[in-house]
């Protein structure tokens, strides 16, 4: 067996046997995919707890109010809960009631009149249509009237234009009481004005003039989990090098490993190959495990192909490389832990690694473009997700020649003699 | 006339300001066991690394079986031939003694089987535990271990010692007696005294990165030791101021031990003559002198048991 191949056995095998490198390297990649899963990405619809007071009551709930909470209802996003109609502060209500329930404090208050303030609304927006539009006939036919037709019209017109202004001028009411601190006060403020917007055209009889039809990128229905899988899998094989072979080098190097293997005829590039070829071991296993997980907790897509397998190769030289300068440069074990750490807990959110770059502000986007991880998780994704040719090719070759540098400039700084 | 092993001349190794070794020359033999002694910082570990070709010399010459070590392919050659147990001698602590074994083992084209390494080292036991669950002595008879698994002509045992309580220093020593009988040639460093006395053939006392001597232990003795002691247990002061009389340099402690200077064999018979005509009934002793006092003589000082030079 060549030098290269014992050495990828020896490191491989010490690795398998460490509890801490193990739940390092794949457990705590396992445990973050789960909580990614189910936070953002599982297979159920998230809802939203909501807290809604009714004042438009009747003896009954009125009609309308009534059917505003069912449409609330039917977009499947809240778990609605009601609010006695004698509760008059809504805000301590909220505080010394609700607050202590636990969660988020979400209230909406339908006025009093809700309903008879939509049915005039509604109705005096129709006379105002029909008044405007009576208007603008008129002007147009003026010219080809004769007097008693000009007249009887003018005095139609006058009077619908009467009955409009003797219409009360009054909106329905909601109040919608939010945290400010709750992240998800945005999405439930949007929803409940869609369902808002979408009772007033209903109300008003008005049609969808605009078709929205949404379709997939891929001939697969993708979902949020499918975009952090190869994220996941991209980020750990970046700590993995950058954190592990860091730490795990300067550590061999501390205790004098490296020290008694240079004295055997083993060459520097023969031990360097070696950690390089355990690194991509253990990654492949990585995304093996990862990709199995995935699929049995959230069903999801990612499928490795002969791109992927050559990709996780590429990334592992890369992000070894990395370590091999760091633990070069780097002589203190704690120190390589702490700088292995401080460079790729950065990277791994900024890179867009586990949200698309785009989301991030325009000087992070400009670092994101500096970094390493930000082509190989966009390659991965690209190989695994959306097979796009052009992206995986375009990013194998950036992380590629990234990969040679590295490697390059970590043979050069790892020491193979004493001073 | 036993073959040259190793030839060093005029050696030098300049750290900036610092000279850590500085223009030593010595040999080793075949078959011979050879002993660094000095202090911590004296050189001796800097000495061993550029004859293991892992630390580049400044000036001065080192070969190492005709092999001169500045050469990139001559330090093939000698990587091929020695076996070393580094200072601080460390292992990959998930692997087993065997699987270490085996890794330092792969690495040479020629290689013995690592069971009978093991067998050797009497360590066959302890051939699946794993490293990191060893105690400080067997990690470094798996050190001697891996030291001997490519069959070296020339083996360095850097400090093997240093660290190890009584019990286990006394075994490494019994590995280092089963080296010797296996004729190889051992190059040995050490700060403890008793070591280099007990193990090597020949001592070169090392400090400041100069050799002050060299030669066989009994050779360093005879020349820088000094003279025999014989000493009287309880003997008193009666026994003090006659023994003075007849001999001079005797001594007496507070203990009322009395110590009498012999300058050779017949000075310490004609002192025994004396104590039996005086119908002595007090315990005797006779100190010879050691390597400890040797270094005494030409370095000045004592090394504590941590190396340092006191």
């Amino acid at each position: 067996m060549s030098r290269t191949l014992i050495i990828f056995k020896a490191v491989t095998k010490n690795w398998l046997r460490s509890r801490s490198g193990l739940f390092f390297s794949i457990m705590f990649p396992v445990l973050l995919l789960l909580v990614f899963g189910a936070v953002f990405g599982g297979g159920g619809t998230s809802t939203y707890s909501l807290f809604i007071q009714n004042l438009d009551v009747d003896g009954t709930p009125t009609p309308l109010s009534e059917g505003f909470i069912e449409a609330l209802n039917s977009t499947e996003t809240f778990a609605i809960r009601t609010i006695p109609g004698d509760v008059t502060d809504l805000r301590s209500y909220a505080r010394d009631v609700l607050g202590p329930l636990g969660g988020n404090i979400r209230v909406l208050a339908i006025s009093e009149g809700f309903q008879n303030d939509m049915l005039n609304g509604t109705l005096k927006v129709r006379v105002g249509i029909s008044y405007s539009t009576l208007q603008t006939v008129y002007e147009y036919f003026e010219p080809f009237l004769n007097e008693t037709e000009r007249m009887a019209m003018q005095q139609g017109i006058d009077q619908m234009g009467q009955y409009n202004a003797s219409l009360p001028d009054r909106k329905a009411s909601l109040t919608l009481i939010l945290d400010a601190s709750d992240q998800s006060s945005g999405i439930v403020r949007s929803i409940v004005m869609s369902v808002a917007n979408a009772f007033n055209y209903e109300l008003m009889g008005a049609r969808n003039i605009v078709n929205f039809e949404e379709e997939p990128f891929t001939e697969r229905q993708l979902r949020t989990i499918d975009f952090y899988l190869p994220g996941v899998i991209s980020a750990f094989i970046m700590t993995n090098g950058i954190i592990g072979v860091t730490t795990n080098t300067t550590e061999f190097k501390r205790r004098g490993i490296i020290k008694r293997l240079s004295i055997t005829p083993l060459g520097k590039l023969e031990w360097i190959l070696g950690n390089v070829l355990s690194q991509t071991l253990l990654n492949l296993m990585l995304t093996a495990i990862i990709i199995v997980v995935g699929w049995l907790a959230f069903n999801a897509q990612a499928i490795p192909d002969i791109f992927s397998i050559v990709f996780i190769f590429i990334g592992s030289v890369l992000f070894s490389g990395i370590g091999m300068v760091l633990s070069g440069l780097i002589k203190d074990v704690e120190a390589a832990s702490a700088i292995g750490n401080a460079i790729a807990f950065p990277m791994m959110f900024l890179s867009g690694a586990y949200w698309p770059v785009e989301f991030m502000p325009d000087y992070m986007q400009t670092i994101a473009k500096a970094l390493p991880l930000t082509y190989f998780s966009e390659g991965l994704r690209s190989a695994m997700i959306y097979k796009y040719t052009e992206g995986i090719i375009i990013n194998m070759a950036i992380v590629s020649v990234l990969a040679a540098v590295f490697i390059i400039i970590g043979s050069l700084v790892t020491r193979w003699k004493e001073k | 006339m036993a073959k040259k092993v190793v030839e060093v001349s005029s050696l030098v190794k300049q750290y900036g300001d610092l000279r850590a070794v500085d223009g030593i020359s010595f040999e080793l033999y075949e078959g011979e066991v050879f002993a660094f002694l000095g202090p911590n910082g004296a050189g001796k570990t800097t000495t061993v690394e550029i004859l293991e070709c892992i630390r580049p010399l400044t000036s001065g010459s080192a070969k190492v079986f005709g092999y001169d070590v500045t050469k990139r392919e001559d330090a093939k050659e000698i990587k091929k031939r020695i076996g070393v147990l580094p200072q601080d001698f460390s292992a990959l602590d998930k692997l087993s003694v065997k699987e270490n074994i085996d890794l330092i083992g792969g690495m040479y084209e020629k290689k013995l089987d690592t069971m009978e390494v093991i067998k050797l080292l009497d360590v066959e036991d302890k051939a699946n535990e794993r490293f990191e669950n060893l105690s400080g002595g067997l990690k470094q008879r798996v050190g001697v271990a891996a030291a001997l698994v490519n069959d070296p002509q020339l083996v360095f045992l850097d400090e093997p010692t240093t660290g190890l309580d009584p019990k286990a220093r006394r075994e490494v020593w019994s590995v280092m007696e089963n080296l010797k009988k296996l004729g190889k040639t051992v190059f040995l460093t050490s700060h403890y005294m008793e070591e280099a006395q007990v193990l090597a053939d020949r001592i070169a006392i090392i400090n400041k990165g100069k050799i002050a001597v060299i030669g066989s232990s009994q050779d360093l003795i005879s020349e820088y030791g000094g003279l025999k002691v014989l000493v009287v247990r309880k003997g008193g002061k009666e026994m003090a101021k006659t023994l003075q009389d007849r001999f001079g340099g005797t001594t007496l402690n507070h203990n009322g031990d009395v110590f009498v200077k012999a300058d050779d064999v017949n000075e310490m018979w004609r002192v025994l003559s004396t104590l039996t005509e005086m119908n002595l009934t007090k315990e005797i002793e006779i100190q010879t002198p050691t390597i400890e006092d040797v270094f005494l003589k030409v370095v000045g000082g004592r090394i504590t048991e941590e190396g340092e030079l006191t």
